[in-house]
């Protein structure tokens, strides 16, 4: 590094070579550079952007990320070369990333009550639940497109089930008035006011408040967990005459007629948990994955009904998604301030392989990533909601956006999280680089 | 049955070949020659009536036991060169695939007759096995010093072959040195296996006489009498042994000695008086004489203090007078020995730590409530009792501040709010999760209140259950009601009000549900009250109470009702209607109790802190008192399925315990401190109002005079 000078010859210097998978405006030459040894994550991201600059004159400030065999540096790099055993005197490389973390915060949406919860993995809009009993799509931050009214109680957790066609969407909402509700989304129809729709199916089934709902990768099928220790699976397709539909239900309230709207049983029930079930999802097409406040993680065969992997993990388990290597890691939290991930695929180990422990209070919502291996969010009551690397045992972003506990989080467009809280606030923090 | 298993085990492992080979080897291992020229004189005897046997028995079944072991004993003890082709072919039939046939086939020979021959004898084929050519001497010498495995090798003469002996055969023939049976697997003792059946059996085995021999006296005994008293009487045994007498004795031991004290142990010796010194000699050192002002300032000492005896000189011993007060110290001396106590002191040599009853570590105890992650806000004042719904999903807590609220435990979330008017003294909701009906005690009211909560269905039975047809009497028809059952149409849902005429103070379910308890502390006879809310009965119980009443509760599991009154715990059976026992407290004030869920131990609160676990099966007394609150215990509680157990007071702390009963019942319960848990803030002297743990969870809820409910998890 020419006319580079560290000061003092106090520190050792090492000599490294930044290799990235970047694209090219990104890349710095792969000459290597002697730099000191004392040097942190910000030093690094400090010689790297110098390091662009030089050759891009026109470059702002980025923040990176540095890798060395697939650890992300957390101290500095002596300390991590000590404390890996590796040997300073070869030439070392270093991997650089963007460093994820979020660089903009969106405006904030606001609802009339506590948001219980949100679902963005449709890109077009998020779904978002919320303690006043309706749920909301919203276009971009700030703006409603539609209502989903109908629920007599608080909603806990919503679902976008499938696609339907070009501009409709189906989506599932569950409430605490122990019925699931099925809606149909159309997302072209961009009004400027919001618009109110009604459920086209009832889910009845559930004796207690329902907990959680997931609908199934093929979309035809939804489960949902409940406080009655029960998990039911249901249709979601409509019935056969289609353009023509059974009015199972006609109600006349104020001299108007409301929508048709069916209501259905469950198709299936499986029965195993002993308390609470929090949170289930369903990511294959023949397994379910459910956490319940009985302290287990349990994995459904869909169709045989029985549970063929049960984690006990010892605490109340709240929330719970499927991901990472191979879509195999289990990570959950719950009752304490530890988010912990297992491998189901190691035999005969219910210890967990990875434990984050970096919250204050309970941990409300975990989400993968969906295109990264390692990278997932969490949320807690604590107000914060964490951005973690699978490669670090410390998070990599802190968003703390929240006034008060944070309930549900989720990614959306796949650079940005979506979350809601006590703060009766809808928060969007976006741009955040994971390749 | 066995005997012949043994036997054919024996042969499997013995060939005459190889029995032949480890008599030379015994040979070798130093046996004495002489040994074995006896044996080898027995053997010729033997030899005659061995053939003779053996030839007679000779393809027959074997028929007995004595003259297969002789045939056995003759085997080991020459070598094969006696046996017989006979004899060896009559084995042939059971011997094992281990057993190696001999190459040689001379058969029963002197060997000596092939000395001179080239060949040592002829294979099974006729053709002559040539003799092996003879090392020289010195070579042979020379190879079995360098061979360190010489020691185990024969020289084979029948079958002219050096034979290297396995490990196992020189166990076998270690065995056989020592005097044991050969193999290792065989048993000179087996249980005896009874063959005869004796269940049953009237008649003894043997009609024969008892023997004469039973009852005369032995003559060989006389025999042996005599032969002792004759010996006796010639003097060689000698009986009784003069004792030795110790020759010298200690003239100067202490008298402290152990030994002396070991004979009577009530002795102790006196203490000894002041021996004589140099101030008592006739004739001092001048520095012991006093000066004659020293004798005048004695004259203004105390008597006590002045010294008894002045030292003076004199000329000679015999110029000294008699001492004066000798009569008188003797007298004291004697008084002091007489009057003065001497006794033992016994000092116990015990490490105080090992006086410290072992506890288990509090980590192996877990899971328990340690962290506040969860604060229930919301109240205006006190939040004076909570209650946790039978799911676990809903709590209930009313304040001083006159309203009743219901939280959402996952999220602390209000679900909902009742305004009372009057300070709320207990919230207690029906122990069925389909009924969620919450009692509520305020002023002179029990409000039973629709809670809204559970399913269609349930919300049916509720308000079926919460209608009052005949609005108003109850209970004894002459005399004014024990309490008016009201309609209450204030709240959104359906109530019904219990109109007591005193305050009401704690309410109480019992487990189906259907019952309840309710405390008015200045009721007098109609201080405790049950309900039933499916007839809308009251009626007062049956006993007399005995002081202010506190609480009420029902037993867990039986028709049986607890009673505390301000120093004792009544317990009565509500069938037989009688008193079943009575717990000592020996506290103050009794403030709460609670029931372990097997309904066997009852702990009580109290307000000066103390906290006593009664073990009913135990005693009436306090099993453990526990004092570790410093101001009033305000409630205390059991955990339903965990084995915990937790008290909360005034000093703005709880206390959870680890409370483990044994289904054994002659272990005691366990109980161990666990955590303190604080976060309360004080206010008008109040702390902690209230704890309940979590139905299903190992959590505690607090209620604080701060107005907060706090959940602490594990």
């Amino acid at each position: 590094m020419d006319g580079e000078d560290f000061g003092e010859e106090m520190s050792r210097r090492v000599q490294v070579r930044f290799v990235t998978k970047l694209n090219p405006p990104l890349k710095v030459p792969a000459a290597s550079i002697a730099i000191p040894a004392n040097l942190t994550r910000l030093g690094l991201s400090t010689v790297v952007n110098n390091l662009i600059q030089s050759g891009n004159p026109d470059w702002n400030q980025e923040p990176f990320d540095f890798l060395i065999d697939g650890e992300l540096i957390r101290m500095s790099l002596e300390q991590f070369l000590l404390a890996k055993g590796i040997s300073a005197e070869k030439i070392l490389e270093i991997e650089y990333i963007r460093a994820v973390a979020p660089r903009k915060e969106e405006d904030a949406s606001e609802h009339e009550d506590w948001v219980s919860a949100v679902d963005g993995s449709n890109a077009r809009f998020i779904l978002t639940g919320c303690y006043d009993g309706l749920g909301r799509v919203w276009d971009a931050p700030g703006s409603c497109s539609h209502i989903l009214g109908g629920h007599s109680d608080a909603i806990t957790s919503v679902s976008v089930v499938n696609q339907e066609g070009a501009e409709s969407v189906c989506v599932a909402t569950a409430s605490k008035d122990r019925t699931l509700r099925l809606w149909k989304v159309h997302t072209e129809a961009s009004l400027n006011s919001s618009v109110t729709i009604r459920a086209f199916k009832i889910l009845r089934g559930h004796k207690a408040s329902v907990q959680s709902v997931s609908a199934s990768s093929a979309g035809d099928m939804i489960c949902s967990g409940s406080w009655d220790c029960t998990i039911n699976l249901w249709n979601t397709k409509e019935l056969a005459a289609d353009d023509n539909p059974v009015t199972v239900k006609k109600r006349k309230v104020n001299n108007q007629v409301e929508e048709s709207q069916m209501e259905e049983e469950a198709v299936s029930t499986l029965v195993g948990h002993t308390q609470c079930v929090s949170s289930v999802i369903w990511p294959q097409p023949e397994t379910i994955y459910s956490t319940s406040w009985d302290h287990s993680v349990r994995r459904w065969d869909v169709e045989t009904g029985k549970d063929m992997l049960n984690i006990f993990c010892g605490k109340v388990l709240n929330c719970l998604d499927i991901g990472g290597e191979a879509s195999a890691l289990i990570a959950a939290g719950g009752s304490d301030p530890v988010l912990r991930i297992w491998d189901p695929r190691k035999p005969a180990s219910s210890a967990p392989i990875f434990q984050f422990s970096s919250h204050a209070s309970w941990i409300s919502a975990c989400k993968w990533h969906d295109k990264s291996w390692f990278h997932l969010l969490s949320a807690s009551y604590d107000g914060k909601i964490m951005l973690w690397d699978l490669r670090t045992a410390w998070p990599l972003a802190v968003i703390d956006s929240h006034k008060d506990k944070v309930f549900c989080a989720d990614w959306w467009r796949g650079d940005c999280v979506v979350s809601g809280g006590m703060d009766s606030k809808l928060r969007i923090s976006s741009e955040i680089p994971i390749q | 049955m066995g005997i012949p298993k043994i036997m054919s085990c024996r042969k499997r492992t013995w060939s005459p070949e190889k029995r032949a080979l480890l008599v030379r080897v015994l040979i070798r291992m130093n046996l004495k020659m002489g040994i074995l020229r006896t044996s080898r004189h027995w053997r010729s005897q033997n030899l005659e009536r061995v053939t003779h046997k053996s030839t007679r028995y000779m393809g027959s079944v074997r028929t007995g036991n004595k003259g297969k072991s002789i045939i056995d004993n003759a085997r080991i003890d020459d070598g094969g060169s006696e046996i017989s082709e006979s004899d060896q072919r009559a084995e042939e039939s059971d011997s094992s695939e281990d057993e190696v046939p001999s190459r040689n086939t001379i058969g029963d020979v002197p060997l000596q007759w092939y000395r001179d021959e080239e060949h040592i004898g002829y294979d099974v084929k006729g053709k002559k096995i040539k003799k092996k050519e003879r090392q020289d001497k010195l070579d042979a010498f020379l190879a079995s010093a360098d061979d360190s495995k010489n020691w185990r090798k024969i020289n084979d003469e029948y079958n002219d072959e050096v034979v290297e002996l396995t490990k196992d055969e020189t166990r076998l023939i270690h065995r056989l040195l020592k005097g044991k049976a050969p193999h290792a697997g065989f048993d000179p003792y087996p249980d005896y296996v009874d063959f005869f059946k004796w269940d049953d059996a009237k008649h003894p085995l043997s009609n024969a006489p008892e023997p004469k021999r039973r009852f005369i006296p032995s003559k060989w005994e006389a025999k042996k009498v005599a032969k002792y008293a004759r010996a006796i009487r010639e003097g060689l045994i000698k009986l009784d042994k003069p004792k030795e007498e110790p020759r010298f004795y200690n003239l100067w031991g202490d008298d402290l000695n152990s030994k002396d004290r070991a004979g009577h142990l009530a002795y102790i010796p006196a203490p000894k008086p002041k021996l004589p010194g140099h101030e008592e000699s006739y004739n001092p050192s001048l520095e012991y004489i006093p000066t004659q002002e020293e004798i005048n300032s004695y004259q203004l000492m105390y008597e006590e203090d002045r010294p008894k005896f002045i030292p003076k000189r004199f000329t000679s011993l015999k110029s000294v007078p008699a001492y004066e007060n000798a009569v008188n110290d003797s007298f004291e001396r004697c008084m002091d020995l007489y009057m003065s106590y001497r006794a033992w002191k016994k000092r116990l040599n015990i490490d105080p730590e090992s006086l410290k009853p072992k506890l288990p570590s509090r980590k192996d105890l877990k899971p328990y409530p340690v962290t506040c992650y969860l604060e229930y806000r919301g109240h205006e004042g006190a939040v004076v009792s909570i209650s946790t719904e039978a799911t676990g999903q809903w709590i209930a807590s009313g304040s001083a501040d006159g309203t009743v609220r219901i939280w959402e435990v996952e999220t602390g979330r209000c679900r909902g709010v009742w305004t009372i008017g009057e300070p709320v003294q207990f919230v207690s909701w029906n122990p069925l999760s389909e009924l969620p009906i919450l009692a509520i005690a305020a002023g002179q009211d029990v409000l039973l209140l629709n809670t809204g909560l559970g399913n269609a269905e349930d919300q049916k039975k509720i308000k079926e259950l919460l209608q009052v047809e005949i609005s108003g009497t109850a209970g004894d028809s002459d005399e004014q009601p024990l309490v008016s059952w009201l309609q209450d149409d204030k709240h959104k849902h359906e109530a019904i009000r219990l109109r007591h005429f005193k305050t009401v103070t704690s309410v109480e379910w019992h487990r189906k549900g259907d019952y309840l308890s309710t405390v008015t502390p200045a009721g007098e006879s109609r201080a405790i009250l049950i309900h039933q809310l499916s007839k809308k009965v009251t009626q007062k119980i049956p006993f007399k109470l005995h002081g202010l009443p506190v609480s009420s509760v029902f037993h867990p599991s039986r028709s049986i009702f607890f009673v505390s009154t301000k120093k004792n715990v009544r317990v009565y059976d509500l069938l037989k209607q009688k008193l079943i026992k009575k717990l000592e407290t020996g506290l103050r004030e009794v403030s709460s109790i609670a029931i372990h869920p097997q309904g066997d131990n009852v702990i009580v609160g109290s307000r000066e802190g103390k906290l006593c676990w009664f073990d009913m099966d135990l005693s009436s007394q306090p099993y453990k008192t526990l004092q570790c609150h410093s101001k009033d215990i305000t409630n205390v509680a059991f955990h339903r399925s965990y084995p915990l157990f937790a008290s909360c007071s005034d000093d703005c702390t709880a206390y959870v315990f680890h409370g483990m009963v044994y289904s054994d019942f002659n272990q005691n319960p366990l109980i161990v401190p666990l955590e303190i848990l604080r976060g309360h803030a004080s206010s008008n002297g109040r702390g902690v109002m209230d704890c309940k743990f979590h139905p299903r969870q190992p959590w505690l809820f607090t209620a604080g005079a701060d107005s907060v409910v706090r959940l602490f998890c594990h």
